[in-house]
């Protein structure tokens, strides 16, 4: 595969981690007690491990799963609204108008990501938050509790609100999945009853990369004339999603997972769809969600829409390539086996645990805490698992629910490339994992070498 | 409201914003405030540089994130006489006063089913009382008096033995009257009912100490003190310890109180204003105090040919806040004629499109009923002398040419 810069885009490479802000900026206060302060544009985000000569600078951040970088376009809408954009979108004077604006501008960029209307979008705070309005919204349209389908790989947000409606009476049924984690449709029509109020189920699934049937299941489920949502929050940017098609009513999106800021989201609601607000309080959003918009991070999370939409079918070749790139320098090293879907997956996304075999000679193989915190100290950041509760050792319950082991499960690691990653970094973090590998007491990682050697596998 | 000569000395701020010459003057700091160019500094590096998800425990990343997470909870739980471990961040003072109420609520369903609140709340207050009102709870809504002030006798006899919670808010979104929130939060105590209380137009800008003023749960916002909006924190006491129902679940953050990822610049920068306006709270408010008199002796002025009402109580108030009823005038005509050069509001933001009377007002009573036509002045920090005269000039000259034309 030929080295590939499309997908850096216009992020400054910043090599020497220069900031931001030039020196008169940095102390604060400007010339004649005015004061201009901004985000600059295109400059500043050292992700990248590898300069254009490959040697090695910074580190490599393998962690898009958890949270992206915010890109230049992001940064530059954020910027117009803390100059110029800062009204309150709900005031009728100006600089009401202009922050609306602005607001709207982002409603019309995240509907088209996901070819939807402006007027099916609603703010939220975040991808947390559409989750649980999603679910709590639905079972508050109904007096008495009803019946809920999820998958047995959800994320939490969507589990932990699942559990929260059975202690309200809800019965939750969590469909199983196979081995690559996967939910069948034929369990889906099994598991529909005549009061099932609500399916959700998780696009691309955080911790193995398995994108889920969801146009088989939206199908099923309306022809029940059952709700269906999506949490969409890993796919969204990285592969097609068009509503305009897809048999999908409510559909979670998270802004940071797709180079905007933290602190944004969206719930799309397809028109005609009947949801109570969560958030009670002013008229915001159409009535539906009340609290002043974050107006920065949302246009922020409209840029990054935007742009990831325009480069998703290069920057999807691209990474999908580096993945298995990665899949493959790690498989040789025997000590882990990939997991999730090999076919149905998210292009950026390759996930291992332990395979046994490689660890015969200890009686305790190495957690995925061990691993994680080797490659910290080498520079690579990466994830044992989903981030949320990455925190703690014990094994992964959606490893767990796809059937292996504890001991396998516990050594569970998450690599998600992203915009910043090159060829370079890959046959690096291959290097450097394998490496740690061997440190650990992996028999069978082989012996070091040459990341030039790599090119040719 | 001081009633000084009409030309008191005042200073330029210590900032000014850039401005094109064409945009209009703002004066709706109720409804929100630039972001403070300090502030804003203070976020860069976490928009620009330090990206992390703060729940990555597994790398440099998410260290560096969750440091600049701890260090913003410190600052602000410091300057409202807290510790860190009692702030939860949300994106707002909608989400706190919505956790607060429904998490008191779901969380002391054993000991009682009666909230106490006030008629002059803002929207996030009343309609989560109202939701909870819907599920079978009940719900006292204490008036004001013609100043806009709660009575704590009124107070003291609507708490019943299944009282959980009294939720009054520090300073008013319309007419800026300030509660006597040590008062209120002493009764509470005594009669061992927690006390909440929406201090989003309160913080940083009037003294604020959980302590002092006997306060279990307190909302907090970033946009009203010159900070970004989307963010917010609850106060939730530890010592006695105040349970709650989390009203988001998932990963589990903010000690499992609130689930989501945390945006890590809009939190430091929620810490930055916070702190910041404490720090300027004095100096602030007596040069915003003293534009706002110099605006109100403007528009009381004999020859400005007004009847003019001041709402709610003259000096018990937010130093920024004047908010009047004027007879004979159509309030939209008036916003509408001035909207060029002035950015100004009947009512709060909220609910601006809603033609009514506000229910703040509706609250005070008498003078207020139409066809009184009702406007907001917000004064904030980056308001000058320049902004008041002007704004006094154009106002008064439209009201000459609306009576006029009426004539």
């Amino acid at each position: 595969m030929a080295r590939s810069d499309e997908g850096s885009g216009k992020i400054g490479k910043n090599q020497g981690g220069d900031a931001v802000l030039n020196g008169e900026r940095r102390n604060g206060q400007g010339r004649n007690g005015k004061f201009q302060s901004s985000l600059e544009t295109g400059r500043g985000v050292p992700v990248s491990g590898a300069g254009s000569s490959g040697e090695r600078q910074l580190s490599i951040y393998l962690d898009h799963s958890a949270t992206t970088p915010i890109c230049a376009e992001a940064i530059a809408a954020i910027n117009d609204v803390f100059q110029s954009q800062w009204g309150n979108p709900s005031s009728t004077h100006r600089w009401g108008e202009r922050s609306a604006l602005a607001l709207e501008m982002a409603r019309i960029q995240v509907g088209a990501l996901i070819g939807a209307d402006p007027t099916e979008i609603f703010f939220t705070s975040g991808g947390t938050e559409a989750d649980n309005w999603a679910l709590l919204g639905v079972a508050r349209q109904h007096q008495q509790p009803q019946h809920l389908v999820i998958s047995s790989v959800e994320h939490s947000a969507i589990a932990k609100t699942a559990d929260f409606l059975e202690t309200q009476g809800w019965t939750v049924t969590r469909l199983p999945v196979d081995h690559v984690g996967r939910v069948s449709p034929q369990d889906l029509s099994a598991a529909l009853r005549p009061n099932t109020a609500l399916v959700s189920i998780i696009h691309g699934q955080s911790e193995v990369g398995t994108v889920q049937p969801i146009e088989a299941l939206g199908k099923i489920a309306h022809a029940a004339g059952v709700l269906f949502h999506v949490d969409a929050v890993q796919t969204a940017g990285r592969m097609p999603i068009d509503l305009r098609t897809l048999p999908v009513d409510l559909l979670s999106l998270s802004s940071h997972k797709i180079y905007g800021p933290q602190g944004a989201g969206a719930l799309y609601v397809r028109s005609g769809v009947a949801i109570s607000s969560l958030l009670l309080g002013g008229g915001q959003e159409s009535r539906l969600r009340a609290g002043t918009q974050a107006v920065a991070t949302i246009a922020g999370f409209g840029a990054a829409a935007e742009r990831i939409a325009q480069e998703m079918t290069i920057e999807t070749k691209r990474l999908t390539g580096l993945r298995d790139r990665l899949f493959v320098g790690l498989a040789t090293s025997g000590a882990l086996q990939p997991t999730g879907d090999p076919v149905h997956r998210l292009p950026h996304h390759a996930s291992f645990c332990l395979a046994l075999d490689g660890w015969k000679t200890l009686n305790t193989p190495p957690s995925g805490w061990d691993l994680v915190r080797q490659l910290n100290s080498a520079s690579i950041a990466v994830s044992s698992g989903s981030a949320c509760n990455s925190g703690t050792l014990s094994p992964s319950p959606v490893l767990l629910s796809m059937g292996y082991r504890e001991t396998e499960a516990i050594g569970a690691l998450r690599f998600s490339l992203g915009r910043s990653t090159q060829m370079v970094d890959i046959d690096w973090t291959v290097k450097v994992v394998n490496q740690v590998l061997k440190r650990l007491g992996c028999e069978t990682a082989p012996a070091l070498v040459h990341p030039a050697r790599l090119v040719n596998l | 409201m001081g009633t000084s000569p009409s030309k008191p000395l005042i200073a330029d701020p210590p900032l000014v914003l850039p401005r094109n010459h064409r945009d209009p003057i703002y004066l709706d700091a109720h409804a929100t405030t630039p972001v403070d160019p300090r502030v804003l500094e203070a976020m860069i590096p976490f928009f620009t540089e330090t990206f992390g998800n703060s729940g990555s425990s597994t790398h440099s990343y998410g260290w560096a994130a969750q440091g600049a997470v701890d260090q913003a909870r410190e600052a602000l739980a410091q300057v409202i006489g807290a510790s860190a471990e009692e702030i939860i961040f949300t994106s707002g003072a909608t989400e706190s006063n919505n956790l607060a109420i429904k998490g008191v609520a779901e969380a002391y369903l054993e000991k009682g089913r009666h909230i106490i609140t006030m008629a002059t709340e803002h929207a996030a207050v009343l309609n989560p009382c109202k939701y909870l009102e819907s599920l079978g709870w009940r719900v006292t809504y204490l008036p004001v008096d013609s100043q806009g002030l709660v009575d704590i006798e009124q107070l003291e006899k609507a708490i019943t033995s299944d009282t959980v919670l009294v939720s009054v808010m520090a300073a008013n979104n319309e007419i800026g009257v300030l509660q006597p929130l040590e008062k209120i939060g002493q009764v509470c105590r005594d009669r061992q009912v927690l006390f909440h209380t929406d201090a989003a137009q309160a913080v940083g800008k009037v003294p604020l100490n959980v302590d002092a003023q006997n306060i279990d749960l307190m909302s907090i916002t970033a946009h009203k003190i010159y900070g970004p909006k989307g963010i917010g924190a609850l106060y939730v006491r530890r010592r006695p310890r105040v349970n709650l129902a989390p009203q988001f679940h998932g990963g589990g953050q903010e000690r499992g109180w609130r689930s989501g990822t945390l945006c890590v610049p809009l939190i430091v920068g929620l810490a930055e204003a916070v702190t910041l306006g404490v720090r300027l709270q004095a100096e602030d408010n007596q040069r915003i105090a003293a534009l706002r008199d110099r605006l109100w002796n403007y528009l009381k002025s004999e020859n400005s040919g007004l009847t003019i009402h001041l709402n709610g109580h003259p000096t018990q108030r937010l130093a920024g806040n004047l908010n009047v009823s004027l007879a004979g005038i159509k309030a939209a005509d008036l916003l509408r004629q001035i909207r060029s050069q002035v950015a100004l509001s009947s009512g709060s933001a909220c609910s601006s499109t809603a033609q009514k009377l506000s229910h703040v007002l509706a609250a005070l009573g008498e003078p207020n009923r139409q066809p009184f036509a009702n406007l907001r002045f917000g004064v904030g920090r980056f308001n000058t002398v320049d902004d008041i005269d002007t704004t006094a000039r154009l106002f008064l000259s439209a009201v000459t040419s609306q009576v006029s034309s009426s004539h």
